[in-house]
């Protein structure tokens, strides 16, 4: 298991990521998602003992990543951003040189190399120089350095940025199948990516953590305002009055004429959606609305992932709100925040 | 440790890079030779007491040369791990800082050590046709063997300072220049007005020390010079590089 505590990085008085906690159990892909410049690549390259922290701890399976760190890198298999390839050498060349580097035994070290190359995908390329190669195969080629000596935690920062659709379908799928020997952290932007591949997300956004949860819970924990859609043959102000009226409605936001007196309704519902429903449905009945068609909007990561990114913070304590007061006005902050990003890209 | 050490190799010998600053070093070296050997046949009547040739004199001029060379060596150790993005692989792979410094530097002298043993023929051509004092020569070649390491282990540090090998290697050249007549400047008359300030320059020089050398002193003293030099600038890189990621961003 994997647990982060406490972790914080400043860059000079600007803060990247800001106390955040989390594990990763055992077998677990774990999502970390967040808009550009949240604090993500630092976290990543902090667990992974790249960038040391100006606070808190990663302990990888026990052991500290300051404290022992050579212990703890022996089970980390990290690929970054941008991939760690030199253009100098051939794609075979250098997983020799990862493995020797990883310590992987000198006896293993060419069946090694050969099964992350054939899992990647890259034994067509093994003999061409890396500098020769396309994004994708390079992308690939430092995913397999990762992968090198099975290590038994694999950080993933964006690994499917810049392949095709079919390679990144099939990235993922290698992704999902590592599960089985692997605890995995897995980081982007791409919503529709995490919810494909992670078991539980970690949503952050300018250093804070927004929701930690199954995607499934995420979902559901936003589907407090919901929008209905309804379609009714017959009168518009008798059904608009019955569908107002009725208990769990907020209010009708839309109506559509759709022809031969069929009217579409938009309706913000409050409270819980299943009794709003069934009530609407109720009541139309009763009062000889016919309904043609029922539908509720629903929920998907993005709008979790939307709102849960712009909510604000609740600031733990009144330390934390004087810390914060320099900064008077959130386009300066949004703006350092995006500087603190060009730089670590760099 | 050892894959590092062997990657470096391997990106000097399978590229043309070892051959062809090992082939410079040695032109360079052959055009003093050439020059002074000619000078032989003409001067002889010129001075009673000039200077009989010998390859001591030649280090010392060939040591001018190591500013333009052993920068273009070692000017790509750090730099070029930081513009690839590979620093990180090495960083996180479970091989302490320290042992990627020392890698790397041995690495370099590898490299170092090549292009020394291509001027030994020069010596054997001599012996060949004339006599060569062997005791001198070799005094002069670890002269040569120390002031070339202090050399490479400044590059490096210079190297893990900046991103850009160019930039490394023209600063290289600046700093090495610098270091090479920090004796001639504090003997000037200007400097001889602040005697203090004269002799804790005169600390820095390693001509003075080389010169012991090539007239074939081994002394303690000298080797102590280049020998904590070195760990001092080795030990400089690795805080360099350890400060450069607390300081990152």
């Amino acid at each position: 298991m994997i647990t982060i505590e406490n972790l914080t990085k400043y860059y000079g008085s600007n803060r990247a990521v800001n106390h955040i906690s989390f594990t990763i159990n055992d077998n677990e892909i774990l999502g970390f998602l967040g808009p550009n410049g949240a604090g993500k690549s630092t976290t990543m390259n902090m667990i992974a003992g790249y960038l040391p922290m100006s606070d808190g701890t990663v302990s990888i399976y026990g052991a500290d990543i300051t404290k022992e760190p050579l212990k703890a890198k022996k089970n980390i298999g990290y690929l970054p951003e941008i991939p760690p390839v030199y253009p100098d050498m051939k794609v075979k060349e250098y997983l020799s040189f990862c493995a020797g580097l990883k310590q992987v035994p000198r006896g293993e070290r060419k069946d090694e190399i050969e099964r992350v190359m054939k899992l990647l995908k890259v034994k067509d390329v093994e003999g061409k120089l890396i500098r020769n190669l396309s994004k994708g195969y390079k992308q690939r080629a430092g995913f397999a350095q990762a992968l090198l000596g099975n290590p038994k935690f694999l950080i993933l920062d964006e690994p499917t940025v810049g392949l095709d659709p079919n390679q990144v379908a099939e990235v993922r799928a290698i992704i999902k199948d590592l599960k089985k020997e692997h605890s995995v952290i897995f980081s982007s932007h791409i919503l529709s990516e995490v919810s494909a591949v992670c078991d539980r997300v970690v949503i952050i956004n300018k250093g804070d953590i927004r929701a930690i949860d199954t995607i499934e819970n995420l979902e559901r924990s936003v589907s407090a305002s919901l929008t209905l859609h309804i379609k009714v043959k017959g009168d518009r102000t008798k059904a608009a009055s019955v569908i107002e009226m009725t208990k769990g409605v907020k209010e009708i936001t839309a109506i559509d004429d759709e022809g031969s007196s069929i009217y579409a309704f938009t309706v913000q519902l409050e409270g819980d959606f299943d009794t709003a429903r069934d009530a609407i449905m109720a009541e139309c009945i009763k009062n000889g609305v016919s309904i043609l068609e029922i539908y509720a909007d629903k929920p998907n990561l993005e709008s979790v992932f939307i709102e849960l990114i712009n909510r604000p913070v609740k600031k733990s304590g009144l330390e934390e709100l004087l810390e914060e007061t320099p900064d008077e006005s959130g386009e300066a902050e949004g703006e350092s925040d995006e500087n603190s990003e060009e730089k670590e890209e760099e | 440790m050892f894959p590092i050490y062997k990657k470096e190799l391997q990106s000097f010998f399978y590229t043309p890079f070892a051959y062809a600053i090992a082939a410079l070093f040695l032109l360079l070296f052959a055009l003093p030779m050439a020059n002074m050997i000619s000078d032989l046949g003409k001067n002889t009547s010129v001075s009673a007491n000039m200077m009989p040739f010998s390859f001591t004199e030649m280090f010392y001029s060939v040591i001018l040369y190591f500013i333009f060379l052993l920068p273009i060596l070692t000017m790509r150790t750090f730099a070029d791990e930081r513009k690839n993005g590979t620093e990180v692989l090495l960083m996180t792979s479970p091989v302490s800082v320290a042992k990627i410094v020392i890698a790397k530097f041995l690495a370099n002298v590898t490299v170092y050590l090549f292009m020394i043993a291509g001027t030994l023929i020069f010596p054997i051509i001599t012996a060949i046709k004339g006599e060569v004092v062997i005791s001198q020569l070799i005094c002069a070649y670890i002269g040569i063997f120390c002031w070339g390491l202090m050399y490479i282990a400044l590059g490096m540090l210079i190297s893990a300072l900046t991103e850009s090998s160019i930039l490394a290697a023209i600063i290289g050249e600046v700093v090495m220049f610098m270091l090479l007549f920090i004796d001639d400047f504090a003997n000037s008359g200007f400097m001889s007005q602040f005697p203090k300030a004269q002799s804790v320059l005169y600390a820095f020089a390693a001509q003075p020390r080389f010169a012991y050398f090539s007239e074939g002193f081994v002394r303690l003293s000298d080797l102590t010079f280049f020998a904590s030099a070195i760990i001092v600038l080795l030990v400089w890189t690795y805080i360099a590089i350890e400060k450069r990621r607390w300081n990152r961003g």
